[in-house]
């Protein structure tokens, strides 16, 4: 959202096959990606480096074909998200090994406008944190989301429970904020 | 009452007006449902990478001068030439060897101290009267099946066999690893902690093999090590490797390489 501004440059150059943009964006994008994948507890360090390779060998070689480098970061992040969640569903064999969650297709990835409203988003998530009765799934979204400074793993150590559990509450929580912002989206607040 | 599903998905995403009306109302209010369905299903769109984008953006402040990380960033790049990111691992790969296969070690480049190292007095915390790190490198190439040979330097080997590595370091230090095909530059592939004394080359995730898969014709490994505190940066190590012999020399690293020759199965053992 905010951040993407400072890609943009470096999404265009890169598109336009700038070896040294390719660099840039990486240093830029690593930590937020790495922060996303660090939300799925069961998978282990090695499995998030594969994941976070994978996502920027899939985002760069889908990247000349992105037509809104705008929304770079947020397609990073998808594409982000559908590899963590592909490498935890092999890895629980809950999917067949061939079954895979799709990325956005990059040329119909649309526009996102300014974050003009981010200022309210930022408000509703923390009313809805604020929301949350006392207890360990809001304590584990407050480690994770607005401490930001362990993983789930690591929270699941801290606070003795099993790292399933962890991720749980996470996507739990993260559920009702993707559906409070799917509402805002059609009532028109990027139309 | 309708909750989200695939096909309401689609609708949206297609902004259809009657489901763009109707879900705008029934989100408007906690929905179980429709919450799980979001949770195990991407999209409209890009709007799971808005989420988190807004999520992890909550938290502290990143650095906006953070560090590249060069050992992840030559991952990347070298599953972008793959075209199979989930096949290989790098091309470093944890691997069992037995230590006894190389009890050999053998030496295919050292660098030589220089007089200015001798007599630098910046070159502190490492053993030794200069500082210097000598390096010397062995290679066993696993087979498919399983098998170990030792390798000389310039043996032929096969595309299928991954190349363990076992160093021998007069000091403790970090050594970066890289690989070199005929004609292109060095590429990094992993940066090791050495120990004094012979071990086999490890880093966090075990034993580390080079795989050859896809590979094929000359290719180079270079184990470049520096004493602790007087790390190179893989751009430095790259100069210097570039730079040949004459760079080495006036550089403060050990400098080895090993070579070989990949075919594609028809070598002989």
């Amino acid at each position: 959202m905010g951040s993407s501004e400072g890609l943009t440059e470096w999404v265009l150059r890169a598109s336009r096959g700038e070896a040294s943009a390719y660099s840039e964006l990486y240093r830029r994008s690593r930590p937020m990606v790495a922060r996303l994948v660090a939300g799925f507890a069961p998978l282990d360090p090695d499995e998030v480096e594969d994941v976070i390779q994978e996502t920027f060998v899939r985002a760069f070689r889908a990247l000349p074909r992105l037509k809104e480098v705008g929304a770079f970061e947020a397609w990073l992040l998808s594409i982000a998200r559908n590899r963590a969640r592909t490498r935890l569903e092999r890895k629980s064999s809950t999917r067949r090994l061939e079954d895979d969650v799709a990325d956005p297709e990059p040329d119909t990835v649309p526009h996102i406008p300014e974050a003009l409203q981010l200022e309210r988003d930022i408000e509703v998530v923390r009313r809805l944190i604020a929301e949350l009765p006392e207890g360990e799934e809001k304590r584990t979204v407050q480690l994770f989301y607005i401490e930001g400074e362990l993983s789930a793993r690591e929270i699941a150590e801290k606070l003795g429970v099993g790292k399933s559990a962890v991720t749980m509450r996470l996507e739990r929580f993260r559920s009702r904020i993707k559906r409070e912002l799917l509402r805002r989206v059609l009532a028109g607040r990027w139309e | 009452m309708r909750h989200l599903n695939a096909d309401a998905l689609s609708a949206l995403a297609r902004r259809e007006p009657e489901a763009v009306a109707y879900f705008r109302e029934h989100l408007g209010t906690s929905c179980d449902t429709c919450e799980q369905f979001l949770a195990t299903h991407s999209g409209p769109d890009v709007l799971d990478g808005q989420v988190d984008a807004l999520l992890l953006g909550m938290g502290p402040v990143a650095k906006q001068d953070a560090p590249l990380d060069e050992v992840g960033l030559a991952r990347v790049r070298r599953g972008l030439r793959q075209g199979r990111p989930d096949t290989r691992r790098w091309g470093l790969i944890a691997g069992a060897i037995a230590a006894s296969v190389l009890a050999v070690v053998l030496v295919p480049r050292l660098r030589a101290p220089t007089p200015d190292t001798d007599t630098d007095t910046e070159w502190n915390g490492v053993k030794g009267p200069s500082g210097n790190i000598a390096l010397e490198l062995a290679v066993v190439a696993r087979a498919a099946d399983g098998g170990l040979r030792r390798l000389d330097s310039e043996s032929p080997v096969e595309d299928a066999d991954v190349l363990l590595l076992r160093y021998h370091a007069t000091e403790a230090g970090t050594a970066l690893l890289f690989q070199q095909r005929a004609g292109q530059g060095p590429e990094l592939l992993g940066r090791f902690p050495l120990e004094a004394g012979t071990h086999d080359l490890e880093g966090p995730q075990g034993l580390a093999g080079v795989s050859l898969e896809g590979e094929s014709g000359p290719v180079t490994l270079w184990l470049v090590g520096a004493t602790g505190g007087q790390e190179p940066t893989p751009e430095a190590v790259r100069d210097v490797l570039v730079g040949g012999s004459s760079a080495w020399e006036q550089s403060r690293l050990a400098v080895t390489r090993f070579d070989v020759s990949v075919g594609s199965g028809q070598n002989p053992r």
